[in-house]
């Protein structure tokens, strides 16, 4: 099992299991705030979650280092990311404009 | 070791290891190719079972007022068709497709698990039965295919209908997560040596994405269905509003699932044709990386979407957004994958075979039910068009487009290999026009009268209101379209009986599977291939014969065993001998006994229930006494001049990395059943001013102790396998201290309260009851090692007893924690006012 750990394979799905996690966390937490009335804290919350979560995908869809391992699944790896960043941007965006409890 | 002379020597000797004898002894069969074909001919069985039922459905709805079937029987018919062709069909026949193509495609001789492809098997065929048998009886499911609570619920479903429902499809589920675990292991280990992930067909990878959609997307359905179950056996209220339940709970839960579940219908589907279109259009497929990429997107984004099917419910607007977003964002990766297949098509040379007909049906009407599903996915659209007919059409399009056209393809591609003989192609033209024709004309006019009102699961409508014609033609086109089917099934018939013979590789294809004899012998290959290229670029029809004679891995007889290869999951370089367990009735009596837990709930018996379960699970404790080894070999001769260990002397086996991949599936269960406690306390009415479980703390806390204790001590077991006195202790302490979590776990549940006066009892009831339930299992499996171990299947290298035992305690370890902590939340909660 140790061949998974930072493996292409690894890298394959890491973003979407990050945008997989933003997705819980915002949905629990935008559930959360209405729930119990969090009032003006509860937007800048989210926003903030949203933006966290961008960071690590930003990150993944960096080309890679110099000399580090290239290949047909490495690419396939980036694609997926990027794809996976730009599900974020879109999927979260509504956390600034849309009602939150209505 | 015996090498043959000859490639007929070599056959005869492989045979008589792998074979299945007939005669009764069909049913100990094992093997996947048999099984395969089983599952795919049963799946073609339902299917013709819900092809009757939609007739009789256009049938009824072909005039207004119609007396043909009243509102009753017709509730049971429209909830049976939509069951039968999502649970009986369409999951089985891929299922069965990928049990009978995915070792050939790979180069293995079987499936990881031969004996849990069987069990899956049978508890298909049994759990099928229940429905198929209840709707003989009358006593069908009659709430709507995806059984809404609180119309399932006791009071407005009081017969066992629902209770078939529940039941019937968790015991048929067996057989999809069992061939998840399968194809999912099988994949990643059981390739070729040299086919790195990287050289894998792309089918094996849309297989591989299945699978693992299907370990994180079927938890959540099969612990919804207990839940329900147990609200209407006991009276345990988790949908009930009035006691702190949520009916949105099951919706949540249901389409957690349900969404998924249409592309894990579609992945298999859209593998087929990945497969098929570079061989017609006689190049290699255009974007074998982006595809990839597009389909890791796809089955995360189809995780993010379950909420478009609840739009109508009552959901805040931000909520609303990111389903919507997601829902509409699902399109490019699909749109990447038909741009590639275009694209191959158009930069290749095609030519038209019947196969082809097929994929030209598939883009025509995939595409238009993936555009409805974009208009589906906005939501003031969605809300026009929530439960009318347009959806009805939407779903079909999709369902079938992406479903059962790639399926036909698949079928006149892949059948002869397993027929051995060509198409008579005078059939399969006629065919397909009607079934294109036939469906068009019966789905599209509901897109039409959707728009115009028309609800879904309506018996009859009045004649006045302008459906009277379109409702006429789509009954028509509905009979076209069974004409076409009964084409399809006779050009089938007729193909086994007057098809041409021929040798191997009909089409020019490039993967292995066409490498084998047709149909194909029951070890697959006679020796196993190195592949050194990407293995859709393979000649067939030059490996084949090379293989026969035993010029690759494994080309000989050994000891009577039937051998396999297992590789690294990357490199592909092979990395152990795997020995696959013989035919065996196990699988059969194991079911029997499943089966029989199964029906003593659906019949109200109780107490016989338990009796079922332990009888499975002593079944199943007799599954490892024909495997394993008592001395260690060391490595093996596997041919080519390459020598690995037997897997049984490797950390890092198929056992261990299957039951890694059952934990994982495990635990989504357990999320979700986390999640359905926690969204109970935030969203569920009635929960202010009522008392909390009390929870004793000392209880919970010495539990959580000697849970704990217990995964560490199996650690400590692991760590010198050599010291056989530390060993033994560890173990007996391991399942000694399990056996007092658990006595303290059920203190703890009995001072709960009554679960059945609200909601947050029952889910602290429940998951402590799952707690339970998994400290038993760490005790049972480190009993099954001890015992392994004073048998001598247990080394310092042979250690995979106990690296089960590790997994397994501490898993219950973990979900003593969580469940202890969301107790604790439980109590915390009550008294607010």
């Amino acid at each position: 099992m140790k061949t998974m750990i930072g493996t292409p394979l690894v890298r394959l799905i890491a973003g979407f299991v990050i945008w997989a996690v933003g997705f819980v966390v915002l949905y629990a937490v935008q559930a959360l705030g209405c729930a119990y009335g969090w009032g003006d804290w509860h937007r800048p919350v989210l926003i903030g979650l949203y933006l966290l979560a961008l960071i690590p995908l930003i990150w993944l869809a960096m080309p890679a280092r110099a000399g580090a391992e290239d290949g047909p699944l490495h690419m396939a790896a980036l694609w997926a990311n990027r794809a996976a960043l730009v599900a974020a941007i879109l999927v979260f965006l509504p956390t600034t404009f849309a009602s939150l409890c209505i | 070791m015996s090498r043959p002379s000859s490639p007929l020597g070599l056959h005869k000797q492989l045979d008589a290891i792998w074979r299945t004898p007939p005669g009764l002894a069909r049913l100990s069969s094992v093997n996947h190719t048999i099984l395969g074909k089983r599952f795919m001919a049963l799946a073609l069985l339902f299917f013709a079972i819900g092809g009757l039922l939609s007739m009789l459905i256009r049938a009824q709805l072909a005039t207004p007022n119609s007396a043909f079937i009243g509102p009753e029987l017709y509730n049971q018919i429209f909830t049976m068709h939509g069951t039968v062709m999502m649970f009986l069909f369409a999951i089985p026949m891929f299922e069965g497709f990928a049990i009978y193509m995915l070792p050939k495609l790979l180069g293995a001789r079987d499936l990881a698990f031969p004996r849990l492809t069987a069990y899956g098997f049978w508890c298909y065929l049994f759990g099928g039965s229940i429905l198929i048998v209840a709707m003989l009886a009358g006593v069908a499911p009659d709430g709507g295919w995806f059984m809404y609570t609180p119309l399932s619920s006791k009071p407005y479903t009081p017969g066992i209908n629902a209770d078939v429902w529940l039941l019937g499809i968790t015991f048929v589920e067996i057989s999809a997560v069992t061939a998840a675990v399968e194809i999912f292991v099988t994949i990643l280990k059981m390739r070729a040596p040299g086919m790195a992930l990287t050289r894998m067909p792309l089918f094996a990878w849309y297989m591989l994405v299945t699978a693992g959609m299907m370990i994180i997307g079927f938890p959540p359905l099969i612990l919804g269905s207990i839940l329900l179950e147990m609200e209407r056996a006991f009276d345990l209220p988790f949908f009930d509003p009035t006691r702190g339940g949520d009916p949105l709970l099951w919706q949540h839960l249901f389409w957690l699932f349900g969404h998924p579940e249409v592309y894990i219908i579609f992945l298999p589907g859209a593998g087929a044709l990945t497969t098929i279109i570079p061989v017609f259009a006689q190049r290699p497929i255009l974007g074998y990386r982006a595809i990839i990429a597009a389909i890791v997107a796809m089955a995360f984004l189809s995780f993010g979407l379950w909420v478009h099917h609840m739009f109508t419910v009552g959901i805040p607007h931000l909520a609303l957004a990111f389903f919507s977003a997601a829902s509409a964002l699902v399109a490019i990766p699909t749109a990447v994958q038909i741009f590639a297949w275009i694209g191959t098509l158009a930069s290749g040379r095609p030519r038209w075979d019947i196969p082809m007909l097929y994929v030209a049906g598939f883009f025509v009407v995939f595409v238009i039910g993936g555009l409805t599903g974009v208009m589906l996915a906005m939501v003031p659209f969605n809300t026009q068009a929530h439960d009318s007919h347009f959806v009805v059409a939407h779903l079909h399009y999709v369902l079938v487009g992406g479903f059962v056209f790639p399926m036909l393809a698949a079928i006149y591609y892949w059948l002869p290999h397993i027929s051995g003989r060509q198409s008579l192609y005078r059939l399969s033209v006629p065919a397909f026009w009607l079934i294109l024709i036939g469906f068009n004309l019966t789905f599209f006019l509901m897109h039409l009268t959707g728009l115009m009102g028309m609800p879904r699961r309506i018996s009859t409508y009045p004649s006045n209101w302008g459906w009277d014609w379109l409702n006429l033609l789509s009954s028509v086109g509905g009979f076209i379209l069974t004409m076409g089917f009964a084409l399809v099934l006779a050009d089938m018939v007729l193909q086994f009986r007057f098809g041409a013979r021929f040798r191997r590789d009909p089409w020019r294809a490039g993967t292995l599977e066409w490498a084998t004899a047709t149909p194909p012998p029951s070890y697959n290959f006679a020796s196993i291939p190195h592949i050194e290229t990407r293995a859709d670029q393979l000649l067939p029809a030059h490996i084949g014969p090379t293989l026969a004679g035993g010029n690759g891995y494994l080309g000989f007889a050994r000891n009577g065993v039937q051998e396999t290869l297992a590789v690294d999951m990357m490199s592909g370089a092979a990395e152990q001998l795997i020995v696959l367990p013989r035919r065996s009735f196990l699988p059969l009596w194991t079911a029997l006994a499943t089966a029989s837990f199964f029906l003593a709930l659906l019949f109200k018996l109780y107490w016989l229930a338990p009796f079922g379960a332990l009888a499975t699970l002593v079944l199943f404790l007799f599954w490892p006494l024909s495997l394993g080894a008592r001395t260690d070999r060391g490595p093996l001769d596997i041919g080519r001049g390459l020598a690995v260990p037997p897997d049984v002397e490797a950390p890092d086996n198929v056992t261990v990395l299957a039951n890694r991949t059952a934990l994982v599936m495990n635990g989504t269960l357990f999320a979700s059943l986390l999640f359905g406690g926690l969204f109970l306390l935030v969203v569920a009415p009635n929960w202010q001013g009522t008392s909390g479980p009390i929870l004793p703390l000392w209880a919970g806390a010495l539990a959580l102790v000697t849970s704990l204790s217990a995964a560490g001590l199996t650690v400590v077991a692991g760590r010198n396998p050599g010291a056989t006195m530390r060993l033994r202790v560890s173990l007996l302490a391991t399942l000694l201290m399990q056996i007092l979590a658990m006595a303290l776990l059920t203190l703890a549940m009995s001072a709960l309260g009554d679960p059945t006066g609200h909601a947050r009892q029952a889910v602290a009831f429940v998951t402590l009851g799952y707690a339970v339930l998994h400290c038993g299992l760490g005790a049972v499996i480190a009993a099954h090692a001890l015992w392994r171990h004073a048998q001598g299947y247990v080394s310092a290298r042979r250690r995979t007893e106990l690296a089960l035992a590790r997994l397994w305690n501490g898993y219950a370890g973990g979900v003593v924690i969580l469940a202890l902590g969301l107790v604790a939340l439980l109590s915390m909660s009550g008294s607010a006012p």
